[in-house]
C-alpha cells in the first residue's frame, strides 16, 4: 500500500465521515484510477468492495449498505458490519453513541448506550463464531 | 459477530454448534476502541499482523482462536 493508495483511502474515508455515505469513484478523480486504487486497497484489507459492482461495501467499521447494526453518533445514524464494528463507529469517531441491533436468538431488540467508551448494559454478551485466522476468508460472513 | 442478551441466548442460538469466543459488552468496547480508534485518522497506516495480535494479547484475547492469519 503506497502513499498514493493511502491518500485515496484517506479521501474515501473523509467522505463517509463527513456525509455518512461512501463516495462514488468519479467524486474522487478519474474513475478508472480510483477503481484500480480501491481494488488494491481491497486486496490489502483496507476497505471491502462488492465484487460484482466494484462499489464500496465496507469502510470498516462502517457498512455502506444497510445492516442489522445501527449506530447513533455525531447526530447521524450509521450502519456497521457487526457488533464489534458498531462499537467501533463510536471508537473511531471518538464520540458517545447508541448501538441498536437485535438478539439473534430471540429477536428482541437490543439498545446500548456508550458513554466515554463504556456501555450501559453489562448483561449483554458479544460472541465471535469464526476463529481469527479465518476472518478474511469471507469477511461478509464473519 | 453478534450481540446477545445473555450467555443463555448464545447457547440456545448455537444449537449444539461449536461455540466461538464470548465476552462482555465492556470488553467488546475496550476491544473496539483499541482496534478501531485510529481508523479515520488522516495519519492512518495499515497495522501489521503483529500490531493487531498485540492489541488482542493486551486484552487477554489469547490462544488459538484469537491467532490471526
Amino acid at each position: 500500500m503506497d502513499a498514493r493508495d493511502l491518500d485515496l483511502r484517506r479521501r474515501t474515508y473523509a467522505v463517509i465521515v463527513e456525509t455518512g455515505r461512501a463516495p462514488r469513484a468519479e467524486e474522487l478523480g478519474d474513475s478508472g484510477e480510483v477503481l484500480a486504487g480501491w481494488r488494491r486497497l481491497h486486496d490489502g484489507h483496507a476497505l471491502v468492495l462488492n465484487p460484482a459492482t466494484d462499489e464500496i461495501r465496507m469502510l470498516n467499521p462502517f457498512s455502506v449498505v444497510p445492516s442489522a447494526f445501527r449506530v447513533r453518533a455525531r447526530d447521524r445514524w450509521w450502519y456497521a458490519n457487526c457488533a464489534w464494528d458498531a462499537f467501533g463507529v463510536c471508537a473511531c469517531l471518538h464520540v458517545d453513541g447508541r448501538v441498536e441491533t437485535s438478539c439473534p436468538d430471540c429477536g428482541e431488540p437490543i439498545a446500548v448506550e456508550i458513554r466515554e467508551a463504556k456501555p450501559d448494559d453489562e448483561s449483554l454478551r458479544f460472541h465471535v463464531l469464526v476463529p481469527a485466522a479465518h476472518w478474511w476468508d469471507d469477511i461478509v460472513f464473519t | 459477530m453478534n450481540l446477545f442478551r445473555s450467555e443463555e441466548h448464545i447457547e440456545r442460538w448455537l444449537a449444539g454448534r461449536e461455540p466461538g469466543a464470548t465476552m462482555t459488552a465492556t470488553k467488546l468496547s475496550e476491544l473496539a476502541h483499541a482496534w478501531w480508534g485510529d481508523r479515520v485518522s488522516p495519519d492512518w497506516v495499515p497495522h501489521t499482523r503483529e500490531q493487531n495480535q498485540a492489541v488482542l494479547d493486551r486484552l487477554g484475547l489469547t490462544g488459538e482462536f484469537w491467532r490471526l492469519a
